[in-house]
């Protein structure tokens, strides 16, 4: 055993490891990404023995994967984010039928905020209509014990189970003693048994009635675990009559609001009542028994939990079933937030509520500042070719054009930002493509373009396109391959043909799979390179029916930066061309000097923006040189002082020029 | 309990120095949590990394502190300093880098950031803080990549040494000497002597 630093997922990889997974597999997506990757460097320097890993196509892909090696026998680990889920939902309403034989658990993780996702969906809700159990962390440690738990049940019911940590679980770090070796367990091999293994209405009448009859066993377990704990807080009435029962997270920033009241209430000498505390760490199926003690002679109760009011629902569901008369505050009453992130403070502040303690308010420090807090809106980074494809596409459309844009789910969404302004919608993996053909249904004149990563383009894109072919949408798919998942933390995918198992498979080509789809126009260009990128877009936009533009460069973490570009002072016209069109974050612009400035630091020297200067006043040292075209000295305008003089703008030129023809 | 965040702009290397700053504690016999941004935010957007330590045994339950709770807050940007001032107690100390980093949109909106002014205004409002050249730190050192440890080590050395900081919950519980130590665990090797040389172009440098 080692004690090591380790953020939840790499946490949550070592236990798997632990329990003896032997097939891993997954999709990439914050905040799950670090589990599968975990896994792959531990078998990379040959401390997890026997474990196969890799990074599936999509979830659902990932998932049935797992269904064919759990059958076998094997201890198997799916990884997703939650919408990841929806993906793999298929073939997880099935499976839970048919069940498992290695006990297979679903690490799915929540993101409340949301800080990277597209919703805030909340997958014990998932579970309950899966009618698959879930664990629920409230930390690291704690989500270690429950993976070892979830693969005893999973085995023991043969049923499915996940495993819901959310993002500040999983990005949170603490030091943990973790196993130095560790041996998948050896799987016995599929036995044949059609019926088991085959799904017709029949087995699922069966499987019903067994999914039904094992739920309420499992129940009653888990009011037995140590995951729904619950405890008395002696206050200075005597015995509780108030209880606070949270989820997640929640429950340890209750844990930390309360010994926080506790200091307050000493301090100011002020009394404070009797309580209970319960977390609930199995939400479904619902620990009833357990929650039936901590709740019996309790009057009221405050329910803490993030994104849905499961608990609160089940709190209720309970209260009628017992004929009981307490009170439940959460989020149906608006006690509790409705939506985004809880937070110590928040919580801090409920319980004081609902223990009807008036505790002084620490005032909050105010500052007033007289210059904004700038706003730092996530960007693409300095060198990123989505900058050239984005501007390349909307060049070639031109001014006149009419157009929707459709952007899909990756860095690329961040295209939508100022000054690009090149995403018109984005809703989830793979709908560019076929949102595009909608457009193009209604509103034929417009073009409609979709842009989709590469690793986007392999987990769902494909089957958008073969529809576009087949109902001869007149869409014009741009792929931007810069030859990684990049949002999520650079993950190979079967373009790239790098593998989690070491070496190499031949890549797919994914001009050869628009072809074979039968996309008849395909063009391709470097997007760094403006002029050959637009006419490969005007090129492809031009073509009545499908057609494709593939944009081939390297995400700029994958490759070495290159020598920045530099600038011409006495060549740069003020014109801000350059910063107005492409939005590159190693360019900015003085309002002292009316020049553009460069972040020589930031700069990766990919010199899409030497294309973009009219008066080639940036030179990229590894491009051909432009001579940049100087306006005669005589324009030069002068600072009033005569400390600072620059060249005029195109447009004030000119007015110097018409001035001169009157 | 003590509780450091690092403030700053994704790619800045808060993370590491937040790393470092646990094992120091974990080598001490405390238990600690750190919670990091991870995801969108990393493509230039600020960033916040937190670390919780029990110094006096006590149990850490949330990996986030809550606001008003931060003894030491590291700025290694002014703005992020501004912004997640509501973090810092009344009485904790903000160490905060000087120069600023313009945000993207001011190029395009032609508007001059002026960090300066943020720090001026903290000042005024009577936040209590170490203002640190960080051009001149970088220069000395000649690697840019290293402000987050030296960032670290300026903020251990001020709280230690300041007179008005006697009863900020860092002092005496974490030195130099400390961070030091905790190094090699976190660092690649060929890195360590680059962060030790940090640390030592700080000591010449610092005017507490």
């Amino acid at each position: 055993m080692t004690k090591s630093f380790l953020m939840g997922n790499q946490a949550f990889a070592h236990a798997a490891l632990e329990a003896g997974v032997r097939v891993c597999a997954g999709y990439p997506g914050t905040p799950s990404s670090e589990v599968i990757e975990t896994v792959a460097a531990l078998r990379e320097n040959g401390s997890a023995h026997d474990v196969y890993v890799e990074w599936s196509t999509n979830e659902k892909a990932a998932l049935e994967m797992l269904a064919g090696a759990s059958l076998s026998g094997a201890r198997t680990l799916f990884t997703a984010k939650q919408v990841g889920l929806n993906v793999a939902s298929d073939a997880l309403m099935s499976l839970n039928y048919i069940g498992v034989e290695g006990g297979t658990v679903l690490l799915v993780a929540d993101d409340p905020g949301p800080i990277s996702s597209q919703t805030e969906q909340d997958t014990r809700r998932f579970a309950s209509f899966a009618k698959v159990p879930v664990f629920d962390p409230a930390t690291p440690e704690q989500g270690c014990a429950m993976i070892a738990a979830a693969y005893d049940l999973s085995e023991r019911y043969h049923t499915p189970v996940i495993f819901r940590p959310t993002t500040r679980i999983c990005h949170a770090s603490t030091f943990m003693d973790v196993a130095d070796e560790t041996h998948a367990r050896e799987p016995e091999g599929f036995e044949k048994d059609p019926s088991r293994w085959v799904i017709f209405p029949g087995r699922s009448y069966r499987a019903h009635g067994q999914i039904n009859e094992r739920l309420p066993q499992i129940a009653a377990d888990f009011s037995n675990s140590p995951f729904n704990p619950w405890e008395e807080v002696a206050g200075t009435d005597e015995g509780a009559k108030i209880g606070i029962i949270a989820g997640g997270i929640s429950y340890a920033y209750a844990q930390e609001a309360l010994r926080q009241i506790e200091t307050k209430v000493s301090e100011a000498g002020a009394l404070s009542p009797s309580y209970r505390l319960m977390q609930v760490g199995t939400p479904y199926p619902f620990p009833e028994a357990a929650v039936k003690e901590f709740v019996s002679d309790l009057d009221k109760v405050l329910v803490l939990e993030e994104l849905d009011h499961v608990i609160e629902d089940e709190m209720l569901k309970l209260c009628g079933k017992l004929h009981a008369s307490y009170e439940v505050f959460g989020k149906l009453t608006g006690t509790t937030l409705d939506r985004g992130e809880n937070s110590v403070d928040v919580i801090q502040q409920q319980i004081e509520a609902f223990f009807g303690l008036n505790l002084p308010e620490e005032k909050p420090r105010v500052v007033e500042f007289n210059e904004p807090i700038p706003e730092r809106p996530a960007t693409l980074c300095a060198g990123c070719p989505h900058r050239g494809a984005f501007y390349a596409v909307k060049k070639a459309l031109g001014r006149k054009q009419q157009a929707v844009m459709c952007g899909d789910i990756g860095c690329y969404t961040l295209g939508n930002a100022e000054p690009l302004n090149a995403v018109d919608t984005c809703l989830d993996m793979g709908a560019g493509i076929t949102m595009a053909q909608g457009f193009n249904v209604i509103e034929p004149d417009k073009k409609a373009i979709a842009f989709v990563g590469d690793s986007t383009f392999f987990a769902s894109g494909m089957t958008g396109v073969a529809n576009a072919v087949y109902n001869r949408h007149d869409i014009t798919i741009v792929v931007l391959d810069n030859a990684t998942t990049a949002m999520t933390g650079s993950q190979p995918h079967p373009g790239t043909g790098a593998t989690l198992m070491g070496g190499f498979t031949a890549p797919i080509s994914i001009e050869a799979v628009l072809s074979s789809l039968g996309v008849k126009k395909i063009t391709k260009a470097n997007p760094l390179f403006a002029d050959k990128a637009i006419e490969a877009a005007r090129e492809a936009i031009e073509y009545d029916g499908p057609s494709a533009v593939i944009y081939e460069s390297p995400c700029t973490k994958l490759t070495r930066p290159k020598p920045p570009v530099y600038f011409i002072a006495n060549a740069c016209a003020g014109c801000r061309k350059c910063v107005t069109t492409i939005g590159c974050p190693a360019l900015g612009w003085s309002e002292l000097s009316h020049h553009v400035t460069i972040d020589r630091d930031m700069c990766v020297g990919c010199g899409l923006c030497t294309d973009i200067c009219e008066y080639g006043a940036i030179s990229c040292p590894t491009r051909k040189r432009v001579r940049p075209v100087l306006p005669p000295r005589s324009t030069r305008l002068h600072s009033e002082d005569g400390s600072l003089s620059r060249f005029p703008t195109p447009q004030e030129l000119a007015a110097q020029e018409g001035g001169n023809d009157d | 309990m003590i509780n450091v965040s690092i403030a700053g702009i994704g790619g800045q290397g808060s993370v590491l120095a937040a790393r470092i700053l646990a094992q120091a504690a974990e080598n001490k016999g405390w238990q600690v949590r750190s919670a990091e941004t991870i995801g969108m935010a990393q493509r230039g957007g600020d960033v916040m990394s937190h670390v919780r330590m029990g110094n006096e045994g006590e149990a850490v339950f949330s990996p986030l502190p809550s606001k008003g709770s931060v003894d030491v807050l590291i700025a290694l940007e002014p703005g992020e300093a501004a912004r997640s001032l509501p973090y810092l107690k009344e009485k904790g100390l903000l160490v905060v880098a000087s120069s600023g980093i313009a945000p993207v949109n001011a190029s395009f909106k032609r508007r001059m950031y002026e960090p300066m002014v943020l720090i001026e205004d903290m000042k005024a409002a009577g936040v209590k803080m170490v203002v640190v050249d960080d051009t001149e730190l970088v220069r000395r050192l000649g690697e840019p990549k290293a402000l987050n440890v030296m960032m670290l080590a300026y903020a251990i050395i001020a709280v230690n040494k300041r007179p008005d900081c006697v009863d900020n919950a860092l002092r005496g519980a974490i030195s130099l000497e400390d961070i030091e130590q905790a190094i090699p665990a976190c660092v690649k090797r060929k890195l360590v002597s680059t962060n030790e040389k940090a640390i030592k172009v700080v000591q010449q440098v610092a005017r507490i």
